[in-house]
């Protein structure tokens, strides 16, 4: 699957093969320790945040979102 | 504004059904989504993992509605959160579209549980607001959008069907065919 950003397509592509590898083997299992993906994850973002500008892609609050973030109302 | 809502029944356990949601794409039953990005990841303190995702998708709207709205095909972008929690057996997942929001709003709400009854399959509840904005046929255009929601709700199922078919089949983690 193609990142938004055309040169972020391989940091994504190994990024998302780390997590989904945690995703299956351990979130889903139970296990609650952090997925051990966040450096592959910060390269990835970094790339994609560049292209989200590069495009103006309208996103709302990506900067600022964190984990004590609500979900929005549904 | 126009509600619709489906519901589904997947023939495998919620765990299977939420690895192949995680990864739905690409899938042939969608060719209209080019791009999936994940903008922020994190878990929770309840242990539920929330992901904000960008979706790029060439949009197709039926040819009179982009006939009325005057709009070419083109790259429409869609923002998604989903909140996967494992103790409760839950994912939950909300997006919108966040570009032509001048002309139109698609909403979309997705919720997969566990079967009350049987535990083996897994239930799909689908609901979305659709509102067409500042054209004076727009609730015939919602009502339009409506059907097009139906057929693309069933293209999601069989391609969630095709994801765990692909999988077990080839016998290969998932992730690798991204």
């Amino acid at each position: 699957m193609n990142s938004v950003g055309e040169g972020c397509t391989e940091l994504k592509r190994e990024y998302d093969q780390c997590f989904n590898r945690w995703f299956a083997e351990k979130f889903l299992k139970g296990d609650r320790s952090a997925d051990p993906c966040s450096e592959l994850f910060h390269k990835y973002h970094t790339c994609v945040q560049k292209a989200i500008k590069e495009k103006d892609i309208p996103i709302e609050g990506v900067e600022f979102m964190g984990p004590s973030r609500e979900k929005p109302d549904s | 504004m126009k509600l619709w809502s489906t519901e589904h029944i997947f023939s495998y356990p919620w765990e299977t059904v939420i690895k192949a949601a995680m990864r739905k794409y690409p899938n042939p039953m969608n060719p209209s989504v080019v791009g999936v990005d994940v903008l922020d990841r994190n878990l929770d303190t309840h242990g539920r993992l929330h992901s904000h995702r960008l979706l790029s998708t060439e949009w197709g709207l039926p040819g009179i509605v982009k006939a009325i709205l005057g709009t070419n095909r083109t790259t429409t972008y869609v923002q998604e959160h989903s909140i996967v929690d494992p103790e409760e057996k839950k994912m939950e997942l909300c997006s919108t579209n966040i570009t032509l929001t001048n002309l139109i709003s698609v909403d979309e709400r997705l919720v997969y549980t566990p079967h009350p009854e049987n535990p083996e399959v897994t239930v799909l509840t689908q609901e979305a607001i659709i509102t067409v904005k500042g054209v004076s046929l727009s609730s015939y255009l919602e009502g339009l959008m409506a059907l097009s929601m139906s057929a693309n709700a069933r293209k999601g199922w069989d391609a969630i069907e095709w994801i765990i078919q692909n999988s077990e089949r080839e016998n290969v983690p998932l992730c690798d065919l991204c």
